[in-house]
């Protein structure tokens, strides 16, 4: 076989070619038809706010003490998140702490995401950054890099991944710090590991988080959250700096210890007496994040007759429901 | 020696640097539906990441005088709403009304109101 190749100039150069080689040839042409750079990719940048019309309560001020609902706790999971006080935040030791990168699904602020490009080809993004509240930033490194020996140090980035899967970015964090999975002390620990589905439809953008840990979960536990873009939304790109200080004098004493001994924390049954809610339930476990529980609990519940606590105060824009009538507030 | 300066100072740089706040739940940290007054003198304002505080001597139910410890907003937060380092000093008589600790051996309060009488300075509002 004879291909004929313009050598410019006027002038042609006829090489022969072995199928085989002609065929490579034709693919190799074919795929650089076909690749697109990758700033064709799904553009992250921007600001993106946290509307909070998902979980107010888990994003805003907070969840209840002892509420485990719909977490699949393991008994060693639940252990730990028993023995939790809120006291330990004030201890100096601990204020200045970060959370893990789940955070990022269930803390309060929005996401700021940037782009970090190749120095030398321009155009290529080698990673993507974000920034938020309350967490390290964290880099999803696109360049197929491997991930650090299991013996590395954990910092509170984690360690971080992507790859795009069509228009869904696919990451995969490891080397976690030991964290919560709830503001209310339920645990995650130093061996978990955290797959994130990131999609964009034109202002909106939605993270979807699975976490696995081999320690304090039995299944994985799915967060799914949705930001809006917003240019106002003035998300720092790095932490601030937090200064440990005495916060609570009463509990830099010697001989104070926050955590709770094993069967004695007090607000057991504190989600029980408000909502009514079954303490087996409010003990969480993987049975009861399915709608199967709740079916489960609807013959035997019973509302309180009024809401008491979360009933939309300090959530602006949100009309809730507060009493049996069914209707959001005004 | 110049050389172990230098590796001090990028030592004490990676201690100190990336920490923020561990944003604590306030239903979990406070009886939220609860409110309690303390009226006393202010012996610490600390204006900071990632809440500010307030330091209060002052008497508890019991006639017995407590220090509590009152939360407030982050400096920037505060800031935004005229809040400022210098707005509070050590000796101003104040009176402060909040959701008490969940824990009361910590006297520990979240802040909702605070009154300097002397020049009528008061804050109310919202911070998280």
């Amino acid at each position: 076989m004879v291909a004929r190749v313009d050598a410019g100039h006027g002038g042609n150069v006829a090489t022969h070619m072995t199928p085989s080689l002609m065929a490579r040839a034709v693919l190799i042409v074919i795929a650089m038809l076909v690749s697109r750079p990758a700033l064709a990719q799904v553009d992250l940048a921007g600001m993106w706010a946290s509307p909070h019309h998902q979980n107010w309560m888990e994003r805003d001020p907070g969840s209840n003490p002892v509420d485990y609902l719909a977490l699949p706790l393991s008994d060693a999971g639940r252990e730990k998140a028993l023995l939790y006080s809120y006291s330990q935040m004030a201890q100096m030791a601990h204020q200045c702490s970060l959370y893990t990168p789940f955070y990022s699904v269930i803390g309060v602020s929005g996401l700021k995401i940037w782009p970090e490009t190749d120095p030398v080809a321009g155009n290529k993004i080698i990673a993507w950054k974000l920034s938020g509240f309350n967490f390290d930033v964290i880099t999803i490194w696109m360049d197929g890099r491997p991930h650090p020996s299991k013996n590395a140090f954990h910092p509170y980035s984690g360690f971080t991944t992507g790859a795009w899967k069509g228009e869904t970015l696919i990451t995969h964090t490891t080397h976690m710090k030991a964290g919560f999975v709830r503001r209310n002390g339920a645990p995650s620990s130093d061996q978990a590991t955290m797959t994130q589905y990131i999609i964009r439809h034109g202002d909106l953008l939605t993270m979807t988080a699975v976490l696995e840990d081999p320690i304090y979960l039995t299944q994985p536990y799915v967060v799914s959250r949705i930001f809006r873009l917003d240019p106002h939304a003035n998300i720092r790109t790095t932490e601030g700096a937090c200064e440990p200080i005495s916060e609570v004098p009463d509990l830099d004493v010697a001989g104070v210890v926050p955590p709770y001994l094993p069967g004695k924390n007090p607000f057991v049954n504190e989600l029980t007496e408000v909502y009514h809610i079954p303490v087996e339930a409010v003990l969480g476990g993987a049975e009861t994040m399915y709608p199967e529980y709740r079916r489960r609990l609807k013959e035997t519940y019973v509302r309180p007759d009024k809401c008491v606590r979360y009933c939309g105060q300090n959530a602006p824009g949100l009309h809730m429901i507060i009493d049996g009538s069914g209707k959001p507030q005004p | 020696m110049k050389r172990s300066l230098v590796m001090l100072l990028v030592a004490a740089a990676a201690a100190v640097g990336n920490r923020a706040d561990a944003h604590h739940s306030f239903a979990a940290t406070y009886l939220e539906t609860q409110e309690i007054t303390v009226e006393g003198e202010l012996v610490q304002f600390a204006f900071r990441n990632p809440h500010s505080f307030v330091q209060v001597t002052a008497p508890d139910a019991d006639n017995v005088m407590q220090r509590w410890a009152v939360e407030w907003g982050a400096s920037g937060q505060l800031n935004s709403q005229g809040v400022t380092r210098d707005t509070l000093k050590p000796g101003d008589h104040v009176i402060v009304m909040g959701s008490p600790g969940r824990n009361p051996a910590d006297h520990r309060i979240r802040m909702k109101t605070i009154l300097r009488p002397k020049d009528g300075w008061k804050w109310g509002g919202v911070v998280d």
